[in-house]
């Protein structure tokens, strides 16, 4: 008997496959299928009733969910743009620098060495209104009489976490703009200076440009990261106080494990997914522009 | 009468189930035998793990710890167990506070260790382990209960008492009612150097205080249909406690974003009067090296509401054995030997709080001539009278999510007392019904 007998190439792949759907379709597929039922950890029989879209509904209804995916959406934008120009602003300055650069790139990569929770801590006693050395430093320089509220306004506390998000990965930034500064042919730069460019002109036409697709790959990797922002917002505010600070995987996580809610949970993510895809999209299509831009062949 | 019912019912069990240890066999042979373990992790709780060895020797048994978590880690573990119908271990660590969010995994020890055994336990401690009544967990020394912890300079100031008395009618002493807590934080403080004092406004937290200041106030959290009923006039009453202190800077500004790490640091760095706080911290704040106040730190009970009862909210970790385990009698008496006599005197001798009688007469004795460790006991052990676990609902953690940020929200201004507390107990109430248990 003769059977059928897939080609060697679909056999070769075959394992691939297996392994990507066991590892990322199934439980992809089962968390959006518990997405439809009120999914409890504790109760896992609750797993089997179906409620259709009665979790979409809710979340898509629920003010406080709309207000954490804003406040998400905002802390992406401002930690992205400001992670960029201070990583372009440490990338030229360290590529400026004659001697001593491998040591300022390793120092530079410090604050990525530290483990978010570690820097939550860190920035959490640093804001602390009573005893944090950030109020201390500015009532002993005489600039406020006031303990600052630091993590209890809502605009202060997105700013201190900001602050801690920025420490922690602007580095990234830095070393891919770097990396883009050093593959830069020198020709096009001595080109402009010849034909009487001032260093602001080389910069905005030249320099940029190449070092562009190398910013959006850095911004679409940060992107996913500060999307999925949990450890640092968690040890800092845990979304606090009143919900002031809180964000998507905040809400998400508490609502998964705290409160057992895994299906709502899942239904909330899925939502969330949307917003990374966007952000993804857009820099993608970004890059390629800027990369028909330089001409780049890669 | 309950420890006859338990002792009876245990020895008719016993019986049924022909296997359970006597109290002369513990802790038994088990040659051969293996008991998985899921334990409680960190420094404070590794000492006592050293005596596993010795009830492997005693024993014959094995104990395979499986894994090794802090509780909150755990808590996402154990129910992710549950999820996926993993519960093949035999011993998990557990939690008062925890222990109602887990139905039915947990077996009754009540049906596995003698009568006499469980007796030697604190009776509010095992009260505190029984749900439904099945004794879930053996209770360990790590009971944990508030104190209130003071600057011992401040009420000696001879300025102090003048001024105190003269502003507010009455001596200058540590508090014993919250009225006088509040007068007096509000007396001390001198923002933003100095604060009367501090409260953990965050997560659990904010809401176990508010539920103990809430039940010395009169009020209950839920009623006796389990129903929410902390929007009550006393529920107004102990929340307008923490917005008036808030509102009167006695507390600093950030004191919705603490937890009990800033209350520590806080306390120690020597800015804060009064401050409520677990025993756990005895030692760090009497310690030179580590703290501002050390040598002027007093201690005393906590203090009562308008209902004449102190504040109480407690919680103790304890261990428990699944109804999955094959092995049920070892595994019993693993729990018991890790929070037997000598066990909990390993433990206690490190300054947390026992859960057995013997060993708090033990600590106390073995405190003589140490003043600062005497003081700090004795309100302890008065403070541990009172001492009640949370609501045994196991949408508890579930709730406090859900209050918490409204408790917050009217400390901070943005809603009244009265608000916060009806939206709380309308969502608390949807939890409950959503859960099944309204």
């Amino acid at each position: 008997m003769r059977g059928w007998k897939p080609a060697p190439h679909v056999l070769l792949l075959l394992p691939a496959f297996i392994v990507l759907a066991a590892v990322v379709v199934v439980p992809l597929l089962l968390s959006l299928y518990s997405s439809f039922t009120p999914f409890r950890l504790t109760r896992p029989d609750s797993i089997y009733t179906f409620i259709g879209f009665r979790n979409y509904e809710r979340i898509l209804t629920d003010k406080d969910f709309w207000i954490a995916f804003g406040r998400t959406v905002l802390l992406l934008t401002f930690a992205l743009n400001l992670e960029m120009v201070l990583g372009l602003v440490l990338a030229l300055l360290v590529e400026k620098a004659t001697r001593g650069q491998r040591i300022l790139r390793t120092i530079m990569m410090f604050p990525m060495m530290f483990s978010p929770v570690l820097v939550g801590f860190q920035f959490k006693f640093m804001f602390n209104d009573n005893i944090g050395i950030v109020n201390n430093a500015l009532q002993s320089l005489g600039l406020t009489d006031q303990a600052i509220p630091w993590l209890i306004d809502g605009q202060l506390a997105f700013i201190a976490i900001l602050v801690a998000e920025i420490w922690s990965s602007t580095a990234v930034f830095a070393i891919f703009i770097l990396a883009g500064l050093m593959a830069m042919p020198r020709e096009p730069l001595e080109a402009a200076k010849v034909d009487g460019c001032t260093p602001l002109q080389s910069f905005r036409y030249v320099t940029w440009p190449f070092v562009m697709p190398f910013a959006f790959i850095a911004m679409t990797i940060r992107s996913l990261d500060i999307a999925r922002a949990y450890d640092i917002v968690k040890i800092m505010t845990d979304g606090g106080p009143a919900g002031r600070t809180e964000i998507l995987w905040t809400m998400i996580a508490r609502t998964a494990y705290s409160d057992a809610r895994m299906g709502l949970a899942n239904a909330m993510s899925y939502i969330a997914i949307l917003l990374s895809i966007l952000f993804t999209a857009m820099f993608f299509r970004q890059l390629a522009k800027a990369r028909q831009q330089i001409g780049a062949e890669w | 009468m309950n420890k006859l019912l338990a002792g009876v019912s245990a020895g008719v069990l016993a019986l049924v189930a022909g296997n359970a240890a006597l109290a002369q066999d513990l802790p038994g042979k088990f040659d051969g035998v293996t008991i998985d373990a899921k334990l409680i992790g960190g420094q404070q709780y590794e000492n006592l793990y050293s005596r596993i060895a010795e009830w492997e020797a005693a024993t014959g048994a094995k104990v395979n710890v499986i894994s090794k978590k802090n509780h909150f880690d755990l808590d996402k573990e154990i129910k992710s167990d549950i999820a996926v119908g993993a519960v093949n271990w035999c011993v998990g660590s557990n939690h008062s506070s925890f222990a109602p969010q887990y139905p039915g995994i947990y077996t009754d020890l009540n049906a596995l260790l003698p009568a006499d055994e469980i007796g030697a336990y604190v009776d509010a401690n095992i009260a505190a382990s029984t749900l439904d009544g099945k004794l879930v967990l053996l209770p360990r020394a790590q009971f944990d209960v508030s104190a209130m912890y003071y600057q011992k300079s401040l009420y000696a100031d001879e300025d102090n008492k003048a001024r105190f008395k003269e502003a507010y009618g009455y001596d200058l002493t540590p508090p014993d009612t919250l009225q006088q807590w509040s007068d007096q934080a509000k007396f001390f403080s001198n923002p933003p150097d100095f604060y009367g004092t501090q409260y953990a406004g965050k997560e659990e937290a904010i809401n176990g205080r508010f539920y103990e200041i809430l039940r010395a106030e009169g009020g209950e959290y839920l009623d006796a249909d389990g129903r929410p009923a902390f929007n009550s006039e006393a529920g107004v009453r102990a929340l307008s406690w923490f917005v008036d202190l808030y509102n009167a800077k006695a507390v600093p500004a950030g004191t919705t974003n603490y937890l009990w790490d800033d209350l520590g640091q806080g306390f120690a760095s020597g800015t804060i009067a009064l401050n409520l706080d677990w025993p756990g911290w005895a030692g760090f704040f009497n310690d030179p090296g580590a703290s501002k106040v050390a040598g002027d730190v007093g201690v005393v009970a906590p203090p009562k509401g308008s209902s004449g009862a102190r504040t109480g909210w407690s919680g103790h970790h304890g261990f428990s054995v699944t109804e999955n385990c094959a092995n049920k009698d070892a595994a019993a008496s693993l729990v018991w030997f890790l929070t037997n006599e000598d066990s909990q005197k390993l433990e206690a001798a490190a300054g947390p709080l026992p859960t057995r009688d013997a060993v708090w007469e033990w600590v106390i004795s073995e405190a003589e001539g140490d003043a600062y460790r005497q003081e700090v006991l004795k309100a302890f052990q008065e403070a541990a009278n009172g001492a009640y676990p949370v609501p045994q609902s196991p949408s508890w953690i579930e709730i406090s999510n859900a209050v918490y940020p409204k408790l917050q929200a009217a400390i901070l201004g943005d809603m009244t007392a009265q608000e916060a507390l009806d939206e709380a107990a309308a969502e608390a109430t949807e939890i409950l019904e959503d859960a099944g248990e309204l």
